[in-house]
């Protein structure tokens, strides 16, 4: 046993070596100082900020459930950082931005969370509400990076670094119901369907619709789906068979296509309304096309890419260009303006001299009238609020750029503006 | 363990020995150098590896094909958030010390696979590999459904676990001037861990049990001949497996902090069945060498995205890392099946020159099982 | 009573198209006793094929690409790596096909990317209405092939050589191989056959009411395994009750959600599974399996 007892007083000297040597400060984890400097042009920088350049990172998913609205968002920012850096940076600084695609697979999303997270100072998108609350404690206390997630949940307000942009899901529907009461003739004492998706996006949804049917006296009748059903006809059935007069569906783009398609041909004849992810330009394209054109909308916390304002016409020529031959959704605006929230804020933490992550997210807060250029300001002064009720109704067109017309310009609906989520 | 050491003699065994204590001393020491990256991704490997070990025993060893492991990792992960959780998130919790959550959620997880045992007892091969697919479509219903127990599409929190008075959480403990966070602490744990159910599963292998299973993995009707009770192994094997499964569930869930029911889908039970056979089915070191590879290769490739030809970053087309990493253990398992049969624990067996050196990759026609 | 019609006559077309997939499986499955994981990515290959070549071919020629196609990557699946390991424990060759699997499903969705392909059928959005019930020309469609092609399928099994041949390997391999049957081109056969037989389900599976081919059509092929197994894996009678057992369930779970809120909703695509795990419970082979018989 000899060598047994050998090894095991090897091993012992071994550590206490190792101890000694990481004391002397050869780890380079061993503790030193809280990471703060001033550098150039006398701006404190702290995690992601040298004197050259402003790391930010990108969460997306690119091959996954989420690939299409995670493509458009990335390729927008990467856009957004190209612009910012050729007009000279931010902060005498080129920004340069890392992104890192998790397939909406937890483990890889927590991984490449952990992986930037010393690297940037704080994130323009992480999709997947289910990450977000994953990581949300660490950033809460101790990261303290600002996280713009690009997920509409009201489950995710109240932290102040992780910042929802635009309305949630719930008082979207809020919103979309009211433009089926005021507009499509949706009255007190019809029956209104709901198709949702399971999950955070469709139960928020849901709430928003009950609490807005409440208000008007109209009931709703749910139908819960899960993300792999992609053939309405049961659904229909048994809206048709309940008598609704309006269907709200808060699921993806190929559920919203498959239930119109069904109810249209099947004679469900009644206006459709969908919340902002369900709907992708693609759409118009498949069977489905005549019927969406016909009786579909859709409400968005924004004005759609296609929009008629001097921003939206810039990015779409710019976008264009840089990407030829991919589609125009709305995932660009949402890129887009999550990248200028995050741009602007830096602008201002720079004027304040405090590049750190504190300074950036004191920046953000100062933010109560920020016009990304899609038709609504946002206020970002409290953490606890959407920074912004607004929503615009959509209705999809062929011969518009990007296939979606505005029908109703940005509007707060009266049930919206007492809701608390 | 020490009686085979002693008894295959001093000379031979040194080396090896000292190769073992190097590869220790480096796991131990890990902790002060990585940053939590790297611990986090080690973490995940090691969970996945305490997995693959349980579902090795069944399918490797034993020869019935599962594809549910990933429900009995939700029972784990969820068993401990219930037993644990002190219920003020508004979620049903019991508020037990920790540890005693994570010894209850592992006897949940195998009472789980108790459950499901009169179709585990009597079906075999590919037909209980389907049946245990509807493992997963429940456990995923349930997960999203049962918002009181689970929190639903959001997951829960995972209450931290303590142990001897130290919390395995992110409060801050200076060792060495190199502050100790949850994955420093917890990775001596899962090494803990790890290194207790390596020994266990190998116990089990060399045994009377170990034989058993193997006879029916190889001639079930041969090894019910010879008095081996079938139905009732393949019923304690399935427990046993789901038990290593519900552990590794507890592990992952104190690594990532929250539960997340989009994580114990198929797509993770696939998984469990590559890293068996990349590592060699039927083999214990194997087991944990196709945890590790299959658990590490995507967090690699996407870290190093931007440095690797053909692979590219997101956003620029081509592959992404995402992808490639599929490609690759895709193309490993049956690259594996084809030229390698024994998978990576084979070509370890055939490295050491020494002819004496024991095969990490236990076998009934294996001497070495006579010392228990 | 309407909406129940119109609930069944539903699920009965959508478990024809399960019944085609499942069939697939049981060809598979009984002249190799290999269960193949890698079904999905074959029936997402054929859908593939057809909804590229449509607009440039025309939808007829394209469908038989399409069917080709599939046929083609089912046979060389059978000859470049099922064929390497012929012999080994059936377990073994399932994981193989699950690593087939991965690798087609990733080139195919990586080549899908975002998009949402049409196929270009001939139906359209039509929709027939018999009294009080509608229902859409392409489930017709689809109840109407996939009876011909099972009961093609059956006659075939009884009186070609074919399929007397893959009757026989089933049986017992080295009597048909001592007999004169070429294992090798049965089993190639049958994983042609199974190719083809995916991308029709592909087909059915993408036109009307569903938007289009996607990334995620595949996960559509998981319903044809609690069809496959409850039915029996080695039974063709069995696909085809399977597939409608599953169809019709879950059919009118989805439909009447509302009615089962206790279960949670969205039960839908949990009912099959618990039929299967009720059915497995009774008869462990399925309900038109073949019961093994041991003797020693």
């Amino acid at each position: 046993m000899t060598h047994r007892r050998q090894a095991v007083r090897g091993l012992a000297a071994a550590l206490a070596a190792l101890v000694a040597l990481t004391a002397a400060g050869c780890s380079s984890k061993a503790k030193t100082g809280d990471g703060k400097q001033t550098g150039a042009g006398g701006v404190q920088t702290g995690e992601g900020v040298t004197d050259k350049t402003i790391t930010l990172g990108a969460l997306t998913d690119m091959t996954g459930v989420y690939a299409t609205l995670g493509k458009s968002v990335t390729q927008a920012q990467q856009l957004y950082v190209k612009q910012v850096n050729a007009a000279g940076g931010i902060c005498g600084r080129q920004l340069a931005l890392t992104v890192r695609d998790h397939g909406y697979d937890p483990q890889k999303a927590l991984a490449a969370y952990t992986e930037l997270e010393p690297k940037v100072v704080g994130y323009t998108q992480f999709i997947g509400s289910p990450f977000v609350a994953a990581v949300k404690p660490q950033v809460d206390t101790k990261d303290k990076g600002l996280v713009l997630p690009q997920a509409w949940s009201a489950s995710l307000l109240g932290s102040p670094y992780i910042r929802v942009l635009g309305a949630t899901y719930d008082v979207e529907t809020i919103n979309a119901v009211d433009f089926l009461l005021k507009e499509k003739g949706l009255k007190s004492g019809d029956k209104l369907g709901h198709v949702y998706f399971e999950g955070d996006y469709g139960e928020n949804a849901l709430k928003g619709s009950k609490y807005a049917a409440e208000k008007a006296g109209v009931t709703v009748v749910e139908q819960k789906i899960k993300p792999t059903d992609n053939d309405m006809s049961a659904q229909v059935s048994a809206l048709k068979q309940a008598g609704v007069k309006a269907v709200v569906i808060s699921a993806g783009p190929r559920q919203a296509a498959s239930l119109v398609g069904v109810a249209a041909a099947t004679g469900l004849k009644v206006p459709v309304v969908g919340n902002n992810s369900a709907f992708a330009p693609q759409l118009l394209g498949t069977q489905a096309g005549p019927a969406l054109e016909k009786m579909y909308w859709f409400a968005s916390p924004s004005l759609p890419i296609g929009a008629d304002t001097p921003t939206a016409k810039k990015l779409v020529a710019d976008y264009q260009a840089a990407y030829p031959g991919d589609s125009l959704d709305n995932g660009i605006v949402a890129g887009w303006t999550a990248a200028g929230v995050f741009g602007e804020a830096l602008k201002k933490a720079c004027a304040d001299k405090d590049l750190t992550r504190e300074g950036v997210d004191k920046a953000l807060l100062s933010l109560k009238a920020h016009d990304a250029g899609f038709g609504m300001t946002h206020d970002l002064g409290d953490p606890k609020a959407p920074s912004s009720r607004e929503s615009v109704i959509i209705q999809p067109d062929k011969s518009v750029p990007g296939g979606m017309r505005t029908v109703r310009q940005p509007f707060v609906a009266e049930a919206a503006k007492s809701y608390t989520p | 363990m020490s009686e085979t050491l002693a008894r295959s003699g001093l000379r031979v065994r040194t080396p090896a020995v000292y190769g073992w204590a190097a590869a220790a001393l480096v796991l131990v020491a890990l902790p002060f150098y990585l940053d939590r990256f790297w611990l986090q991704a080690g973490l995940f490997a090691m969970a996945a590896a305490l997995g693959a070990l349980g579902i090795n025993l069944l399918t490797g060893a034993t020869g019935q094909l599962s594809m549910g492991h990933a429900f009995f990792l939700a029972v784990g992960a969820y068993g401990y958030c219930l037993f644990a959780g002190d219920g003020t998130d508004g979620l049903a919790g019991l508020g037990l010390p920790g540890w005693l959550a994570a010894v209850l959620a592992v006897a949940l997880a195998g009472l789980a696979g108790g459950v499901f045992s009169p179709i585990a007892g009597r079906l075999r091969g590919a037909y209980l590999g389907i049946a245990t697919l509807a493992l997963i479509f429940i456990g995923q219903h349930v997960l999203f459904n049962a918002h009181d127990l689970t929190g639903g599409y959001n997951g829960r929190a995972v209450p931290p676990l303590s142990l001897f008075g130290l919390t395995f959480d992110d409060t801050e403990l200076l060792v060495a001037q190199v502050p100790f966070g949850a994955v420093e602490k917890l990775w001596y744990l899962g090494l803990a861990l790890l290194l207790g159910g390596f020994l266990f599963a190998r116990g089990v292998l060399r045994g009377r049990p170990g034989r058993a299973m193997n006879a029916i993995r190889d001639h079930r009707i041969a090894a019910g001949v010879m008095g081996i009770p079938v139905a009732r192994y393949r019923a304690a094997v399935f427990v046993l497996s789901s038990m290593y499964a519900g552990l590794a569930g507890v592990l992952l869930a104190l690594v990532f902090q929250r539960t997340v029911p989009e994580y114990f889908g198929m797509a993770l039970s696939l998984e469990y069945l590559a890293m068996i056979v990349i590592g060699g089915l039927g083999s214990v070191a194997g087991a944990v060498a196709g945890g590790v590879f299959v658990s590490l290769l995507p967090q690699l490739l996407t870290r190093y995205s931007d440095a690797l030809p053909l692979v590219s970053a997101p956003g620029t087309g081509g592959i992404a890392p995402g992808e490639a990493s599929r490609y690759l253990y895709g193309a490993a398992v049956v690259a594996v099946v084809l030229f390698l049969p024994g998978g990576l624990a084979r070509l370890a067996v055939r490295k050491p020159k020494s002819p004496t050196t024991q095969s990490p990759t236990p076998t009934i026609t294996e001497p070495s099982g006579e010392t228990r | 009573m309407s909406t129940f019609a119109e609930f069944l006559i539903n699920g009965v077309s959508l478990g024809s198209i399960y019944a085609l997939i499942a069939l697939g499986f049981v060809v598979i499955f009984r002249a190799t006793e290999v269960v193949n994981f890698a079904h999905a990515s074959l029936l997402l290959a054929g859908g593939y094929v057809t909804a590229v070549l449509h607009d440039e071919i025309g939808f007829w020629p394209a469908l038989l690409a399409g069917i080709a196609g599939a046929a083609v990557v089912g046979a060389a699946v059978e000859f470049f790596v099922m064929r390497r390991h012929r012999g080994a424990d059936h377990s073994v060759l399932a994981i193989v096909t699950i690593g087939v699997d991965i690798l087609l499903a990733t080139e195919l969705t990586r080549r899908i990317g975002t998009d949402i392909l049409a196929l270009g059928d001939p139906w359209g959005d039509a929709v027939l209405t018999v009294g009080p019930v509608t229902i859409a020309q392409t489930r017709i469609a689809a109840l109407l092939v996939a009876g011909l092609l099972i009961t093609a399928f059956l006659l075939a099994f009884r009186y070609t050589s074919w399929g007397v041949a893959m009757r026989a390997a089933a049986e017992n391999q080295e009597t048909a191989a001592l007999m004169g049957i070429r294992l090798g081109r049965v089993s190639l056969g049958a994983w042609a056959v199974a190719g083809a037989l995916a991308a029709v389900a592909a087909l059915f599976l993408t036109v009307f009411p569903t938007p289009g081919l996607e990334r995620a059509t595949s996960l559509a092929a998981l319903k044809a395994f609690p069809a496959a197994i409850l039915g029996g894996l080695d039974s063709t009678t069995g696909a085809l009750v399977g597939g409608l057992l599953v169809g019709i369930t879950e059919s009118l779970a989805t439909g009447y959600q509302s009615d089962l809120a206790f279960l949670g909703r969205g039960i839908g695509d949990l009912a099959p599974y618990l039929v299967m795990v009720a059915v497995l419970l009774i008869r462990p082979a399925g309900l038109f399996g073949t019961k093994e018989l041991a003797r020693v």
